[in-house]
């Protein structure tokens, strides 16, 4: 059980997606415009983060590890993570409309999103057990979106506020990622 | 061949394969797609696209949304890009089981006002025409004059209206315009007006009242009221707004009234390249 909390808050905090590991930036910069869509984008990959991680967990050890081929581990993650996401989609569009607009556009994007490859790829390097797969995709996610709320948050006021002219916009935005990733840096070595 | 490269060829096709048939089986049987997106993605289709939202609506894709509830929306909230063009329309009411192309005609925009209006004073207000119109009735003489800081420029979904910045004026080209009206919304001096496009001339002046001095005191163009045009018209083609107190040329019978335009002494009406 310490293990696992131990596990969350390290995918979490210390070795965060975004500003630890440097993973997912793309939608960390391009989707933290609006707190509402940075939020669907959040919940958007703690979902496929989680489904991912349980099915390339299955796949790499009934699979992969038997035969001795760990080595093609990411062709097969990508492969697998794209047609999950295609999936995904497809039965949220089918069951649940509403749902499916909150979310929008980001679903298909999470397919090409690093983020989700890292941690399937973390998980099997880490050797975790299932459980621990399943938490640490899910503290992978909640820290994610964590940022991205953050990020977004901040950036909607500093939309109103008074900055540089040369500064408004992108240039505001690294500043502020910056900032976060120094904040985030104070988290190392927590555990 | 190495047999663990044959055996990974096999995991990939395998995997592949795999996902491909989960798709397959995931299109299958999930339950239908809820008919109101299926149509609204359906609709969108023959939708221009271009998300102008001069329907009223957060562009298209919410237009056809409300279509999909509710086919009258085309009458209550009509798409104006959707009816000057006649090929789509003709496409979307064949899908829709309904003529609509006998119901559409193309329509543009035009300016009522071609004047060169002396400055009053210098604005340097909030740079918007609702604003600058705002203040004592604009900084031009001509109380009716376009204001000139390009309201029609920004809403222009195609970029039909230009905009010379040194003269403070807006030109349309009436081969681009569309005929959605966001532009007429816009204009704080209600100058623009969406009239069938094969319409032969207009009178691009709007000095609305007779109790004013005339327009020729304030600009070199503008209507003096002396109905010239009515009396020179032999069929009825120019007829006086007496609430206006300006000529009106009746866009349902869109007849040209060359001798009107010959006639006036200001050179005010213009005649329209009908091709």
């Amino acid at each position: 059980m310490n293990d696992l909390v131990t596990i969350f808050i390290s995918m979490a905090l210390i070795n965060n997606f975004v500003l630890a590991r440097f993973l997912g930036l793309c939608p960390f910069l391009g989707v933290s415009k609006k707190l509402s869509s940075a939020v669907s984008m959040g919940l958007a990959v703690i979902m496929v983060m989680t489904v991912a991680s349980i099915v390339t967990w299955l796949l790499y050890h009934v699979l992969l590890v038997p035969f001795g081929v760990e080595y093609i581990t990411t062709v097969m993650f990508i492969l697998v993570i794209a047609s999950l996401v295609q999936i995904l989609e497809l039965t949220i569009r089918r069951t649940n409309i509403p749902l499916y607009n909150a979310l929008g556009i980001y679903l298909p994007l999470i397919t090409t999103n690093c983020a989700v490859l890292g941690v399937t790829l973390i998980n099997t390097r880490e050797d975790f057990t299932f459980l621990e797969t399943v938490v640490s995709a899910l503290g992978g996610g909640i820290g994610f979106t964590l940022v991205l709320a953050m990020m977004s948050g901040i950036r909607e006021r500093l939309q109103l506020a008074d900055t540089p002219r040369s500064f408004k916009g992108l240039p505001n935005a690294f500043l502020v990622a910056m900032l976060l990733g120094l904040c985030f840096l104070a988290f190392g070595g927590m555990v | 061949m190495d047999p663990l490269t044959i055996l990974i060829i096999i995991f990939l096709t395998l995997v592949g394969l795999g996902c491909g048939i989960a798709i397959f089986l995931a299109n299958r049987f999930l339950p239908e797609e809820d008919k109101l997106l299926k149509r609204t993605e359906e609709i969108s289709k023959y939708l221009p696209g271009m998300n102008c939202g001069a329907c009223g609506m957060p562009g298209c894709f919410a237009y056809a949304g409300e279509l999909a509830k509710d086919v009258d929306t085309l009458n209550k909230y009509p798409c104006m890009t959707l009816m000057n063009d006649k090929e789509r329309l003709k496409s979307f009411g064949e899908y829709l089981g309904i003529d609509l192309v006998g119901s559409g005609q193309k329509k543009v925009a035009i300016v009522h006002c071609a004047g060169d209006s002396e400055t009053l004073y210098d604005y340097r207000g909030v740079g918007t025409c609702k604003a600058a119109s705002q203040l004592s009735s604009g900084h031009k003489k001509c109380p009716y004059w376009r204001v000139g800081l390009g309201g029609c420029v920004g809403v222009c979904p195609v970029g039909a209206v230009s905009y010379d910045r040194g003269k403070g004026d807006a030109y349309l080209e009436p081969n681009k315009c569309i005929g959605c009206g966001l532009c007429v919304k816009e204009c704080p001096r209600n100058l623009i007006e969406i009239v069938p496009a094969d319409m032969p001339q207009y009178l691009a002046c709007n000095y609305l009242s007779k109790k004013n001095i005339p327009g020729r005191e304030r600009c070199s163009i503008g209507c003096i009221h002396c109905r010239m045009c009515v009396r020179a018209s032999e069929h009825d083609e120019v007829s006086w707004d007496e609430k206006k107190d300006l000529p009106y040329f009746d866009p349902e019978k869109r007849l040209p009234a060359p001798a009107a335009i010959e006639k006036c002494p200001k050179k005010v009406i213009f005649k329209r390249d009908v091709s």
